[in-house]
Formats: C-alpha cells, structure tokens, sequence
C-alpha cells in the first residue's frame, strides 16, 4: 500500500554521498566561524554573498547537466547538501527557488535558449528567482488566476496582481503563471507559464511586511508589461500541468521538516546531561519522529533518482510514491511544530525576539513563523484532501 | 516472491472464522503447520543450523504481512528471537513453534550437573509459551552467558493472554533439564534481545497498522449516510489521509529499522525510533480506523479488532514507546548537542 518496490535494506547514503557531507560541514562551520552569516530560523534570509560561495563549490543545480553549468551529481547528493543547510540555518533564500524550483522546470519544459540563458547564471549564484503563483484571488485555487496574457506582435502583455511573492525585491526575475486563453469551463486549460522580467516597465513591486516586520513576501503589479515569446516556459495552455508535475520531489524535501531543527538541537543544548524524565521522554520522541520523516524523505529521493543527475530532464519511471510525498510534507509541517512546542514547555522561558541567547531566539523566531509552513506550499487541508483522494479513489 | 507467496498463503487461510477459533483456542495451529511447510518460520536463519536462509528485511517483509493478517502464530518469536540465539551460539534449530526469553527486567539462572545445564527461573509473560514445542532461554551463569533449549512440558505454565488473546503465559523453571545448551554467540545479549523484540513488534504492528486503513478505506467507499458515500465527506477524508500518514511511518521506519540491524553496528536509534514511531502511529491509528468504522467497528462480528486489539497489545510489549523515548532521549542527552546531528546522518 505504501512505498511499494522501496528496498529499505539498501537504503544507505553512498560514501561519495557521505564525504561531500563533511566538506558541506567544514565550508559552514568556516563561514559560521569567521560571522560571515547568523543563522536565522522562521524567514530563509538572502544574502547574495553567501549563494556565491556555495555557488564556487558547485552546490546550486548540482544535478543539472554540465552543459548547463551544473555538476551532474545524483539527487543524493542534493538532499545531503540541502539537509546540511537547513541543519545550520543558512541564508539561501537568494538561490533556493532557482535552485528547487525554477532550474528543474525549465530543464523539463524550457527551450534550448531559456536553459542557456538562465540554468548557468542561477548555477554561478548570480540569477535569483521568485515564483508568481497565488494572487489575491487565488490561494489554494491555484487555477483560479486571473492575471492574463494578450497575444501582441513577438510576444505577450500580461496585466494582473501576484501575491505572496517571496523575495521578488531582490530576485531578477520571476515565473508567472497567467491565462493566455479565455476560460472555456475547465479550469486548468489556457493556463501557461511566463518568465518575467521583474525590472521590467509596467512591474511594481511592494512589500507586504510579515507580522514581525520581516520583508520577505511582496506583492507584484503587472500592468500591461511585454514579455516575448522566447520567455514563454514550455508550451502556451500547458501551464497546469508543468506547474503540478514536478510537486513530488517537492513536497517531500528536508525543507518540509527540517526549518525547525536546529531548535531541538539548542534544547538538547539547554537540557544538559542529567535532564529530567519528562525532557527525556520529549527528546527521545522528536527524534524518533525526525528519524522517521528523514528514512521516508530519504526512500523518495533514493526511488526517483535514477543515479544519473543528468537526466533529471527525462521522465522518470519506477513508483509513484506522489501519496507518500504529500505525506511527508503534513507529518513533517506538525513535527516542525512540535519541536517549537517542546521547547518552548520544557524551558519555559519567555520568548523574546532580540534575546542573546540562540536558544530563546530561535525559540522567539519560530513561534512567530509557526503559521506559515502548514500554508504554503499547498494547505494541510488540501493536501489531506488530496491524499485521501489517491487512498479513496474516485467516489461516485 | 517471499511476500506473493506468503500473501497468497494467509490471504487463502485466515479469515473470521480462524481468527475467531484462534482467540479461543489461543492460536492457528493448522495455518502453522501450511507456514512451517513452506519453510516461513525458519527465513533469515542459515541452512546449516537447519533454517531457510534469507536475509533479516527478508524477515522484515514477512513480519510485516504476518502482522497486517493478524496470523496468529509464533512467527516472530520463532525467527526473530528464538532461532535466532540459536543460531547464533552454533545450535540447530528445532522445528515447530518456538517461544523465547527472558523479557527484559527478568533473568535465568543456569548451572552445569556433569555434562548437563539446569535452569531456574520465574518468567512473567512469555508469549506463546502454551504452543510452543520449545522454549529458548538465554540464561546466565556467575560468569557466562548460555543459550538453551528446553521442553516447555517441564516448566509450570499459567497461561495467560493478550488483549488479542494471544497466549502470554508464567512460565516458572524448577531445575529443568536444557536439552541443548551452548555458551551465547557473539551479539546474543539481552540488549539485543530487546532489540529485535521491539523491531519484531514494530514490523507487525506496520502490517497491522495497513489492514486497519484498507478495512477503513473499503468501509468508507461503501457505508452510506445522509444519501453519500461517507468517503464523500471532507470530514472522513481528513482522518483517513491522517490515518494514511501514521501507515506510511510506520512502514518506513519498521523497514529501515530492520534494514539497519541487518547492516549492523549500533541499531539503537533505529530501533528505538521504529518501536517509538509505530507505538505512536498504533495509538493514533487504531482510534481513526474505529471513528471511520462508527459502531460497527467495536463489534465482535467485525474484522477490525483483529488488527486494533493487536495494536493495542503490541504497542506494549518489549518496551512501550515511553520507556524507548525516555532511553533514547538519555542517551541523546549524555551524547550532547553536537554528535546528534551527526548520528542521524550516519545513515
């Protein structure tokens, strides 16, 4: 029923896998030595300096082809890099979208001069992109956007209002999914994917501050601005489909459980060798819940990698472990949770944002930021919604 | 091949009626008989001491769907306990259902006469005692550990039983005779008796933790309420995707514990968490299958029990998830902030 055709025996890190995790964690105990960042839980912070050092070691797009300025190492590879990032809180904001997102996208659907263009500049740490999904209109309802694209001589005018864009002050520029065709009924027909330029005339950009005064989100205005038909992201009408494609390696990262972790690290820190019962109990139970979540992201990343980074581009066979995905980002969003939760019961201490202490800051940092990660990303309710569907099948 | 043939096997023979013969009677001893044939209780242990070959997850594979039918037979005891310590100190290993000790907290005291070994000792819950044709001990000397093998007909056997009513019996030695004994091979140890206790218990509670969401699952895409399908409603799909979720890490963490024992070296954070994170999923788990069954499910008529009574059962033996978190979290405390991190990557 659950992960069928995973071999759990053989589910081990390679050596390779293993050696580049001590160089990943000699590189940020250097950086954290020399204060060359401060780890921040809750918001990922952009820091342009620091994307360009992880960069020099090859470690954005590290399974794309060479060709296209990647490093063609296996997803393994990935997910140890990206594990050791979150377990030291780096400032990747710049690059993780590109990263994640934006590069695996166009090595899918974007042309030969779309991957030239942009896959080695966000490679070299140098292109950083936000991702125009929800508008004010349309959450959850992802298809439901009304930001629209006019056929124009060459190219396209796009008109409409994204929210929630992440980073779209700092980032070049940024993915837009709009309709290029009136809506005929259903929904997820005439939706297609464009690359905008966020400089751009005709695009706006506004924070939109974060209860703590953090700018991070924004929102995009979009009046009337020309992109041409080269920025368009595989096919026009396409769009529905490209964006929903590539969710399950997404949905099923360290990212998805791991933004809370080095706050359990600083309550081991803080209840010392000789803890009480109820500390132990606590501890014991996280970790065996992050041991858990970790063999579960692990056994996907293991499945979809074909070993070959190269083709990460080509359709992959093997399980679909979509269910087992979605799973492990709404388990992994409430133990994040439960973690701040521990914390903050077993310390009891006030938690105060401008603290010295890194426990009882990070503490402060991720009660604040506790709402976020059961919404982005697709809500804990429609995730549900949608996991109980694949287990239900269609009722009728 | 292992799992499609044992599938096939319980699929064809348990059903209610066994099931409930077997709450009576304590357990299958028909269905045994077809497992035994087919060499299922003797998989990971080596042909030389009279096994089926295989690995550990080969083990791992048929405990799962052993647990997901409910079957009730020793197979855990026998493989993964009692064949084991067998094998290990150079012993062949008899058929027929096995039952194995001491549980943690207790001990046997061995001593030699001439060339034989006598045991001692008063043994709380052992499970299967009553059907076993052997009980293994792991006994200790002054100096020595041993492992032997004795006719349960000679120990004083009060039988008791699980909320499943699988037999848990007092098992009280008086000077009984070994019939083969050896010193404990290399890794026989009550540690790793434990061990493999809660390991064996976590991939039977995965496989129970499965049949409760495909018995959850049918009965949602059938039972009928206010004119839908209670699959219909978003209420029922919430708790059947969290029931999904608890099934999804149990298997995964029952299987990668055992893919770990298999691997060796220190399988202390593996296990623990396998028994911890099943024990939690069996206690979230089994309530979600009975609120999406309603009443029907609390009856005796209805399969459901089958599964939710041995988790409920399950979750405590070899060690519930309390005491495995307050160990786990101790152990974590003394290591410190810096080498946990690091241990969870070990892997």
């Amino acid at each position: 029923m659950f992960f069928e055709g995973v071999d759990f025996s053989a589910l081990e890190l390679p050596p390779a896998a293993q050696a580049l995790r001590e160089e990943v964690r000699t590189f940020l105990r250097s950086e954290l030595a020399t204060g060359a960042f401060t780890p921040h839980l809750g918001h990922t912070e952009f820091d342009a300096a620091f994307t360009l050092k992880v960069a020099e070691r090859g470690w954005i797009g590290m399974t794309w082809p060479k060709r296209y300025g990647g490093a063609e190492r296996s997803y393994l590879e990935r997910f140890v890099v990206t594990e050791e990032l979150l377990a030291a809180a780096a400032p990747c904001a710049a690059h993780w979208f590109g990263d994640r997102q934006t590069g695996p996208s166009l090595l899918r659907y974007g042309s030969e001069e779309l991957k030239q263009r942009f896959l080695p500049a966000i490679a070299r740490g140098e292109c950083y992109f936000a991702l125009g999904m929800s508008e004010p209109g349309s959450g959850s309802d992802l298809a439901s956007v009304r930001t629209r694209a006019e056929r124009v001589a060459g190219g396209w005018r796009v008109t409409g209002q994204k929210v929630w864009t992440s980073w779209a002050h700092r980032a070049h520029a940024f993915f837009v999914l709009c309709r290029t065709a009136p809506d005929t009924g259903n929904r997820h027909e005439g939706l297609s994917q464009l690359i905008v330029d966020l400089a751009a005339p005709g695009v706006t950009v506004r924070p939109i501050r974060f209860m703590n005064g953090h700018h991070h989100f924004n929102e995009v205005f979009l009046d009337n601005v020309f992109v041409s038909d080269e920025m368009v992201v595989g096919e026009i009408s396409q769009g529905w489909k490209q964006v929903t494609s590539e969710l399950a390696l997404e949905r099923s990262g360290p990212e998805r459980y791991m933004t809370t972790f080095p706050l359990l690290v600083e309550l081991i820190r803080r209840m010392g060798a000789a803890p009480d019962a109820r500390a132990r109990e606590l501890v014991g139970k996280l970790s065996a819940r992050l041991w858990s979540l970790r063999r579960m992201s692990l056994a996907i990343a293991l499945t979809l990698d074909p070993g070959r980074g190269a083709q990460q581009g080509a359709a992959r066979a093997g399980p679909d472990l979509a269910t087992e995905a979605a799973l492990v980002k709404d388990m992994g969003t409430f133990f994040e949770r439960d973690i701040i939760e521990a914390a903050r019961l077993l310390a009891a201490v006030e938690p105060t944002p401008d603290a010295t202490d890194t426990f009882e800051r990070y503490l402060a940092e991720t009660i604040v930021c506790s709402p976020v990660a059961t919404i982005r990303g697709g809500t804990t309710e429609v995730l549900r919604t949608l996991i109980a569907r694949r287990l239900l099948g269609a009722l009728k | 091949m292992l799992v499609e043939s044992l599938t096939r096997l319980l699929k064809d023979h348990v059903d209610q009626k066994l099931l409930v013969a077997a709450k009576q009677q304590g357990w299958a001893p028909e269905l045994w008989r077809k497992l035994d044939e087919a060499e299922f209780p003797r998989v990971s242990l080596p042909e030389e001491a009279g096994g089926a070959g295989g690995t550990l997850s080969d083990l791992a594979a048929v405990l799962r769907v052993a647990g997901r039918f409910a079957a009730p037979v020793p197979l855990a005891e026998t493989a993964m306990l009692a064949g084991w310590m067998l094998a290990a100190s150079g012993l062949p290993v008899p058929r027929g259902p096995l039952a194995a000790g001491p549980a943690h907290g207790e001990t046997v005291t061995a001593r030699r006469e001439g060339s034989h070994w006598i045991l001692s000792g008063t043994l709380t819950r052992v499970p299967w005692a009553q059907t076993a044709s052997r009980l293994v001990l792991l006994a200790h000397t002054t100096t020595e550990a041993i492992v032997a093998n004795v006719d349960p007909r000679h120990c004083r056997i009060a039988r008791g039983r699980n909320l499943a009513g699988e037999p848990r019996d007092a098992v009280r030695l008086e000077d009984v005779p070994a019939e083969q004994a050896a010193i404990a091979g290399p890794g026989v140890t009550q540690e790793t008796f434990r061990l493999r206790g809660a390991l064996a218990r976590s991939l039977l509670m995965a496989g129970a933790l499965e049949r409760a969401l495909e018995l959850s699952v049918e009965y949602a895409q059938q039972r009928v309420q206010f004119g839908r399908k209670i699959g219909q409603f978003q209420a029922i799909q919430h708790e059947i995707a969290r029931l999904g979720g608890e099934v999804a890490a149990a298997v995964a963490a029952a299987l990668s514990a055992a893919g770990a024992m298999e691997r060796g070296g220190d399988v202390t954070l593996a296990v623990a968490s396998a028994k911890i994170r099943t024990a939690e999923a069996a206690r979230d788990g089994a309530l979600i299958a009975h609120q999406v069954h309603g009443a029907i499910g609390v009856t005796d008529e209805h399969a459901l029990h089958h599964s939710t009574l041995r988790l409920w059962a399950w979750r405590e033996e070899y060690g519930n998830e309390a005491a495995w978190s307050t160990a786990l979290g101790q152990a974590i405390q003394e290591g410190g902030a810096e080498p946990f991190w690091p241990a969870v990557t070990a892997h």
